[in-house]
Formats: structure tokens, sequence, C-alpha cells
């Protein structure tokens, strides 16, 4: 994907009625099986090609997109 | 005991009896006004949520046209286009002589949709099929708003012309599901807007778990299979082709494997998302027989009616959610169901199948941020 529109807020936050959401997409790696957590970004979907394992450098698929209502930190 | 003269001496001087007159007054006023007043309040009411339907119509036709602008060079001023979408009709066919009435109305459905997807490609040239299959579901949305707002607006303009106090309270008691569902459309759009998979789209995240790295070939518009094997089974899985937000034509395709392939199945599992019930839980899993298949009805009768033909099977797994979660981003809680129903899948294969046979498994949905 080229240029995304550009959202007004933070792509991996969202507010559905009264709760707010972070969309996560996890990255897992074919090979070690090792699962990575990182926030959404346009252009991501189920089965694409992720970043390298950090573990044994192999490319990760991201096998995962969800949301989850937002803790707040403080 | 007191004399007529004495009364109303009585009730000129007390203080009490003046009050008496007004509580008696305003029973007659409201015996009398009754209604009028209460058909005011009633409408009031329902003129309140006509604004929030009307701020919500303007915000998602606001937003179909930025996307339209955002989404690279667009050929003329999209928003005069757009606002030509918004009242575009379809006009299903009669229905006195209902033989036959599915095809035809497949036939209506079909031609629209292609005609949106050409005019959104003739909109935005040279786009990505992601960007194309987004701004055709977000005109989606900006015209079923569109269409909530002008009908809600006539019964409410109608009733208030003909004094109907029955019309407005009715409109009055549908009012907050209406809300309720026209909420969850414009919350959509953000999701949709980011190409985010929605909780629908759990039918085809379970389905693409099977065909990843296999080759594909395309049964019917926008539906794509792959065929794998299962614990001695074949199995022809079926999704539509995502990443794009579409919902393909899985009765088409079923049809085509089972008539056209001459594929001998020995069952069909369908995944789908499914409408909970209030109090139900989110992601709750349910198993049953029978297509599960929304939509207008037209795939659903292609596949009960491929399936009742060739005496096959369909087993249905539904994941239950509401109608704001079936349509914006895809919550923990479905996903978490996956795991139950990728084992549920195997209990049926293993259950109602033996070595050999052939099983078809259809994630129902939109595919929108599934690849596969
Ligand atoms: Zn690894």
């Amino acid at each position: 994907m080229s240029t995304p529109p550009a959202p007004a807020q933070s792509p991996s936050q969202t507010t559905q009625g009264k709760s707010k959401f972070s969309v996560f997409t996890i990255e897992e790696c074919p090979a070690c099986g090792q699962k990575t957590k990182r926030a959404f970004q346009v252009g991501d979907y189920i089965t694409k090609d992720g970043a390298k394992c950090t573990k044994c450098g192999n490319t990760t698929r991201m096998t995962l997109i969800y949301a989850e209502p937002t803790v707040k930190a403080k | 005991m007191p004399t007529l003269a004495n009364m109303t001496l009585q009730l000129g001087t007390d203080f009490n009896s003046i009050l008496n007159i007004v509580w008696l007054l305003s029973f007659f006023v409201f015996i009398v006004y009754g209604q009028r007043i209460q058909i005011y309040i009633v409408a009031n009411d329902i003129s309140r949520a006509l604004n929030r339907l009307k701020l919500m119509k303007d915000k998602s036709r606001k937003e179909a046209v930025d996307y339209f602008v955002a989404s690279g060079k667009t050929t003329a001023d999209p928003a005069a286009k757009i606002d030509e979408f918004l009242e575009y009709v379809t006009i299903m066919p009669v229905d006195l002589d209902p033989n036959g009435i599915v095809g035809k109305i497949e036939h209506i459905t079909q031609t629209r949709d292609e005609r949106v997807r050409s005019e959104v490609k003739r909109i935005l040239p040279g786009a990505e099929p992601v960007k194309v299959s987004v701004a055709e579901n977000i005109l989606e949305i900006a015209s079923s708003l569109n269409m909530i707002h002008k009908i809600v607006r006539h019964y409410y303009l109608l009733g208030k012309k003909t004094n109907s106090y029955i019309l407005l309270v009715q409109l009055q008691m549908i009012m907050p599901q209406v809300l309720l569902e026209a909420d969850a459309l414009i919350n959509a759009v953000d999701t949709f807007k980011l190409g985010q998979p929605v909780g629908d789209g759990i039918g085809p995240i379970i389905a693409s778990k099977y065909m990843y790295g296999l080759p594909k070939q395309t049964v019917a518009k926008d539906t794509v299979m792959s065929v794998t094997e299962y614990k001695g089974r074949t199995l022809y899985v079926l999704k539509a082709e995502g990443p794009m937000g579409y919902v393909g034509e899985p009765g088409i395709g079923i049809q085509k494997v089972i008539e056209e392939m001459k594929i001998p199945l020995n069952a069909i599992i369908m995944v789908d998302a499914a409408l909970k019930l209030e109090g139900e839980k989110t992601g709750d899993v349910a198993e049953g027989i029978g297509a599960a298949i929304g939509g207008i009805g037209t795939d659903k009768f292609r596949i009960e009616q491929v399936s009742s033909a060739h005496k096959v099977p369909v087993y249905a797994i539904l994941v239950k959610q509401s109608i704001l979660e079936a349509i914006t981003v895809m919550r923990k809680d479905i996903t978490d169901a996956s795991d139950k129903v990728h084992k549920l899948i195997g209990d049926l294969i293993e259950e109602q199948t033996k070595e050999g046979d052939k099983v078809l498994l259809a994630g129902i949905g939109n595919s929108l941020g599934v690849g596969q």
C-alpha cells in the first residue's frame, strides 16, 4: 500500500461508542513460533509478511489483528 | 349546615379553593388536549433523534468524500459523484409470482455491485483493489445512513402532518434500535478506512489458516479456494479474496465446486459470525445444521439448493457478536474463539466423515484485512 489516508489519530487507537480500544498486530515466526505483539499499522493484514524474527532471523507472518480495551496507564 | 351563600363566600376567600379550581381546570385540559400534548412531547423526542441521524449521515458522507480525496488522484470532484450514489435506488423484482425470484434478485444485486465498483474505479483510476473495496464499503455505509435518515424523517413528518399519535409513538418506540444500528454504521467507517479486519471477518480468518501458502483458484467473483489435506480427507477451503473488503459469492462458489467441477462432497462446513442475543457473550461459539450465511438470501438459497439436490450435509459453526462488533474492528473476545472453532472443525470432520472423503470448509464474512 502506498499513501494511506491520513488518519485523524494513530491507526492503532480507536473509539467505539464510549470505550477506547488499542489495535494490535501479532507477528508469528513460522520457524521457532515466537509471537510478537505490536501496535497496528495501516497496511497490515493477516497472512502478510512481517519483520524478521528477533530470535532466529526468519521472516514472520501476521497471524492476528485484534482490538483490546485500552487500560489507562495511570 | 352551610348555606349556598356561605359556600361562595368561602370560595372567594380561601386560597386553597383557588388551587382546587386550577387543579380541576388542568384536569379538564389534560382530558381534552392530553393527546396533543403527548404528540408534542413524542415529536420533540423523535426530532432530537432525527438530528442525531442527520449528523451521522453528514459525517459518513464527509468521510466518504475525504477518503476519495485522500486516496490519490481523483478524476473529478468526488463529492458530486458521491451524492449521486447516495440517492441510488435498487428496484427489487416483482414478487407476485415468486417462482425464480432469487435469480432475479441475484442478478439485480450483482449489477448494482458491479456498477458501484466500476464507478469507484472511474473516480480512483489505478487505485489498488484494497482501496477500491474500502471505498465501496464506505459508500455503502454512507448510503445506508442516508436511507435510514430519509425513512425516519418521512414517518416523522407524516406523523406530524396527520397528527397521528399512533404513528409517532411507534416511531419513538423503535428509535433506540434505529440509533443503535446507525451508531454501529458510523463507527464502522473508521475500521474500514484503516483496512482493519472486522468482527464479521472471523470466518475468513479461520479459513485463511488452512489456505496460507497454497495455490488459490477463483471459483466465483471475489471468491478463492485452495485444496489441502486434513487427516486423510481432501479439504476444499473457500473464502472471499482478501485483504480486500469483499464478501464474495460463496453460494455460486460452492455450487460451482459441486456441479461444474463435479467434486462429490461428503460434507460442507460453514463458519460465520452470528448476531448474539442480548445477554449472550461475545465470542460464544454455537454449532448447528444449515447454511450459515447472512445477506439478502441469494447465497443461502444456492447453498441450500445444491446441497439438498446432492444430499450433502451442511454444518454450521457460529461465532456470536453484536451488530456493532460485527462491523467494527475485530475484538480479542472474538479472535479468542478461534481455537475452539478449529477444534470443532476437526471434531466435525473426524466424526462425520471418513478417510478419503471430500469436505468443503467455507469461511463466510467480510475479508477486509484478512489475506490467504
Ligand atoms: Zn523465529
